[in-house]
């Protein structure tokens, strides 16, 4: 926001707060410039920007390979998908085959990080409303996933695991045997995060009918993901577009009724709950074979041409377009954050709530800075 | 590619890198991979992961360790608790000693009687500097625990009791920073308006049977009075500071503080009734006895009325001090802790002080209202010394204000409002109707 | 007026049943490693600082192509009385400063053990910017040296001590 844009005289009831960029509840440099009447919210504008790292330009000087690199930088607490969407899109221009292994493994990454992400926010949501223990134990579950990256490609937050044509290493069988023993573990946990915190009902009064999203206006401001099914609308690229053999699987894609904030929040939950079938899933029936398509080239050149592909991502409809004119490295890449979409609304329904309130809510869209500002 | 490259500083050609002829790499040993030890036991087995450790806990040294230590921290505050009212029992004789001084000396009687209360408020004034040291500490224990984690281990030697000491000195040593915007008086006095109310608060409170600074006859409303000023200094503290965050967290919590005030008191009025006296001992005294030689006649155990009165009262106190889910004027994800954020060093932990203290002021209050003061639970267990069950039933109610903190989300400060005005109020004055009819009974 | 109560109660039941979670965790051992006393060693493939060893190394250059960030680079020997170059390094250098950890480089390498590879060392830290820069030259030790621009002088990186009980080259 410029200097202008500030109110020139503050009335004598109305505040400037500035939340942010160094606030405990902005995940991240974000900042709202809210004016605020005692405690009520009468104009809220959100200010990004400040972790820009040039990473679509970047790509436009590296090949193929190197910008995944790239890709786990934009939404760092869910790096497989990013992974996975660039891949898409280039192995679409490239013309490659995926084995089917690598596609499971693709599915099984992309779910445990879909876990490990929804566990940040549930424990950050936690501390946005006050509770602090949350954190803690959501923390203690998502290191075990963290560990069971750690253990398959080295990594435990940019993975760089998914690659042009499969994934960097096939997993062992002690990596199974941890994994099911992490999917046993985990499931009366998220029973207990039900006790703990969803059907808390101090956490109720601050979530329920706070920050409604409708139907109409989700789609008008072209959210995507859990705050798109919180408002009860059924959009899942999943499950509309399914990629890497999505649709060999049994999963539900859970909606929530009003799109307040415990919908948004309560759907990521549920989430959590279909991830674990999605990954029991294909544990069960991974293929054997190998986890590399043949015929990646060490540089690769594409046809000139374009690709557009997306992918259901941890925050939402994560898409990618990319334009290749036949050089080492792409022309242009483009990059659809679903976190940046989703930041506009806060704009609209911040107003007229309480400054407690902002935060319940800018908890709720669960942005990641990184993929906002790229 | 390469020109981006920082270029390795002067790499000179070796006097001799390479023999004539470049020789077929010999046989060397493969090197292996570094990790930098230099300090700390590497655990090459163990991840740590909750289901190998919780499988079977007691197999785990570390976790006898910890339970152990948990009753030698519970038996050693009970010990010293002993040991200071045992000292009480010579308090008559200190009494004595002053007033023969003071005669031999041939000094008016007013001085013995100066010199006697001075050393009271002495000794309970240590009461709360004391509390306020340990409290953090066992505060930082119970959430860590809670929470999976340890909290402090180092300090000290034995799971980090001395953590609060060398983080008082840190903080006297630390330096005292005073905004520029901020009101310079305004807000150096606020955390000594803070803390004054609690100390003075505690002058009636008794640690046990007949074991008081002073007897009080009014001792109820005299607590309730001086633990009520503390709000003065926290909007103080919120104004002065010239920081919009803090204000807000000095308005909520004028109104919180305030607003809460009335269940408090309302909640205390059927326990007077039933009393029927102000004096706390006397309310300590009133609890004495057993239903059927078995059930202990504490206010808590009075059906109906005295579980929704230790309800409220337990819910408004710790609204009071300002705890988690009520932590609203603090409310460190919104106002980024509210009305101390622009305090530092001394101040900021007179602040922390005067919390704790009210935690235990309440926590005293709360024993000597429902859980008959220093009267034991059961009449065989008399034997042991009433300041013991005091301060053992203190120390419960202190670990429910603990325990309420690391479990709960905060509520909204509309919300908090009205569950005040239209909950806790309505019952408050429902459970003296409830008081009346068992009296007339 | 029942729905009232029952609401009451249903409210502190939930309330109760969050109390009893964190009461059964307080009694639950902790999960926690007391990070400098107690240390964690990383699964096998874990992608820690990375080692180079010149002795292997045939000076290739796959390694410069493949790294995302420009952050290796390398010299190859020259025979003295040929003047022509040779499949030997003569000096190889990783910035740290800009290293990803993407194994990219690692997987790359020809060479058999692998010439550049990711040990397991997490505990990379820096005291100047001098040091970011490791330089490798024919009878440096695996970890590598940096160059002082103040003393002229290659100097030990600090705080990394070799052990022996970790497997080693995870690839090749």
């Amino acid at each position: 926001m410029k200097t202008e844009e500030r109110p020139k005289e503050l009335k004598s009831d109305s505040l400037f707060v500035n939340l942010g960029p160094q606030h405990p509840s902005t995940h991240g440099v974000l900042r709202v410039g809210l004016t605020i009447e005692g405690e009520l919210i009468t104009k809220a504008v959100p200010d990004i920007g400040y972790l820009h790292r040039g990473t679509e330009k970047l790509a436009e000087v590296r090949g193929y390979h190197h910008c995944v690199v790239l890709t786990d930088r934009w939404d760092y607490v869910s790096a497989m998908p990013n992974n996975l969407v660039f891949c898409l899109a280039a192995e679409k221009l490239m013309g490659l085959k995926i084995p089917p292994r690598a596609n499971y493994l693709r599915v099984l990454m992309c779910e445990l990080n879909r876990i490990a992400s929804h566990l940040l926010f549930f424990g950050t949501y936690g501390i946005d409303i006050g509770a602090f223990t949350p954190f803690l134990y959501a923390f203690r579950e998502r290191e075990m996933v963290l560990d069971l990256f750690e253990m398959c490609c080295g990594a435990r937050l940019t993975y760089n695991y998914i690659r042009l044509g499969g994934v960097m290493a096939d997993v062992s069988e002690e990596w199974t045997a941890k994994t099911k023993e992490f999917l046993g573990y985990f499931k009366p946990r998220l029973d207990e995060y039900d006790t703990l915190l969803s059907f808390n009902p101090i956490f109720l009064a601050r979530t329920k009918e706070v920050g409604k999203i409708s139907p109409q206006e989700a789609v008008n401001w072209a959210l995507s993901g859990p705050n798109l099914r919180g408002s009860g609308i059924l959009y899942d690229v999943r499950k509309s577009d399914p990629y890497s053999s999505y649709e060999e699987f049994d999963f539900q894609v859970p909606l929530g009724k009003e799109g307040s904030c415990w919908d948004r929040y309560f759907c990521r939950i549920l989430e959590m709950r279909e991830s674990l079938r999605i990954c029991e899933q294909a544990l069960k029936a991974l293929p054997p074979g190998e986890t590399m398509a043949t015929g990646v080239a060490k540089i690769p050149k594409p046809a000139p041409g374009e690709a557009y592909a997306h992918v259901e991502g941890s925050r939402g409809d994560l898409g990618i377009y990319l334009v290749s004119d036949g050089q080492a490295s792409p022309y242009r890449i483009h990059v659809r954050a679903p976190s940046f979409m989703n930041l506009a609304i806060l704009e609209k329904i911040l107003v007229g709530n309480k400054v407690s309130d902002v935060i319940a809510i800018l908890g709720s869209i669960d942005i990641v800075l990184g993929e906002v500002d790229r | 590619m390469t020109e981006a490259t920082p270029t390795p500083p002067a790499p000179k050609p070796s006097p001799a890198p390479a023999a004539a002829k470049p020789a077929p790499a010999p046989k060397i040993a493969m090197p292996t991979p570094v990790l930098n030890h230099s300090a700390g036991k590497l655990l090459t087995t163990t991840r740590y992961w909750p289901t190998e450790l919780w499988a079977n806990p007691w197999a785990s040294p570390n976790y006898r360790r910890g339970a152990l230590m948990l009753a030698a921290i519970i038996g050693g505050v009970l010990l010293t608790g002993a040991a200071v009212g045992e000292l009480s029992r010579w308090g008559d004789k200190i009494y004595a000693l002053i007033g023969a001084f003071v005669a031999s000396q041939g000094w008016p009687q007013n001085t013995a009687e100066g010199a006697w209360i001075l050393l009271k408020a002495l000794i309970v004034l240590h009461v709360i500097l004391i509390n306020g040291l340990w409290a953090i500490w066992w505060e930082r224990k119970i959430s860590a625990h809670i929470q999976s984690r340890v909290g402090p281990t180092y300090s000290g030697g034995f799971h980090g009791w001395a953590q609060t000491i060398f983080d008082g000195i840190k903080l006297l040593l630390k330096e005292d920073i005073t905004p520029d915007a901020a009101d310079k008086w305004v807000h150096a006095l606020a955390p000594g308006i803070v803390v004054a109310p609690v100390v003075v608060a505690f002058a009636p409170v008794s640690f046990g049977t007949q074991l008081s600074a002073a007897n009080i006859d009014i001792g109820v409303l005299y607590v309730f009075a001086f633990a009520g000023i503390s709000v003065i200094g926290i909007v103080m503290a919120g104004w002065a500071s010239g920081n919009k965050y803090s204000l807000l967290g000095g308005l909520r919590a004028a109104a919180q503080i305030v607003s809460y005030e009335l269940p408090r008191a309302f909640s205390v009025v059927p326990v007077l009734m039933l009393a029927g006296s102000l004096n706390l001992e006397a309310i300590a005294l009133a609890q004495a006895g057993y239903w059927h030689g078995l059930v202990p006649r504490w206010f808590l155990f009075y059906p109906v009325v005295g579980q929704i009165a230790f309800l409220i009262f337990l819910i408004a106190s710790v609204a009071e001090t300002n705890r988690t889910p009520f932590d609203i004027p603090e409310a460190e994800s919104e106002l980024v802790s509210g009305f101390h954020t622009e305090y530092s060093g001394m101040k900021w932990s007179i602040f922390f002080l005067a919390e704790y203290g009210y935690v235990l002021l309440a926590s005293f209050l709360l024993a000597t209202f429902f859980l008959g003061g220093g009267a034991p639970p059961l009449a065989q267990l008399g034997f042991i010394p009433s300041w013991i069950w005091m301060l053992a039933k203190a120390l419960l109610m202190m670990f429910i204000f603990l325990w309420t903190r690391w479990t709960f989300p905060r509520l909204r400060a509309d919300q908090l409002m009205d569950f005040n005005w239209k909950f806790l109020l309505p019952w408050s004055f429902a459970n003296i109707a409830l008081a009346g009819a068992y009296l007339l009974l | 007026m029942i729905g009232y109560f029952k609401d009451v109660f249903s409210g502190a039941w939930a309330i109760t049943q969050g109390l009893l979670v964190t009461l059964r965790y307080l009694f639950k051992p902790s999960v926690t490693v007391h990070y400098p006393d107690e240390k964690l060693v990383p699964f096998e493939k874990f992608r820690g600082v990375l080692l180079f060893d010149p002795e292997t190394c045939i000076s290739c250059n796959l390694c410069v192509k493949a790294c995302p960030s420009n952050c290796i680079a390398l010299e190859n020997a020259t025979n003295p009385e040929t003047k022509k170059k040779i499949a030997k390094v003569d000096w190889y250098s990783i910035d740290f400063g800009k290293c990803n950890f993407c194994r990219l480089c690692e997987e790359s390498c020809p060479t058999k053990p692998k010439s550049v590879w990711h040990a397991l060392d997490y505990e990379l830290v820096f005291n100047k910017r001098d040091e970011m820069v490791r330089c490798w030259k024919a009878g440096f030790p695996i970890i590598g040296k940096y160059f002082d621009r103040k003393e002229k002088a290659f100097k030990d990186p600090e705080g990394q001590v070799p052990i022996h009980s970790v497997p080693p080259r995870h690839l090749g």
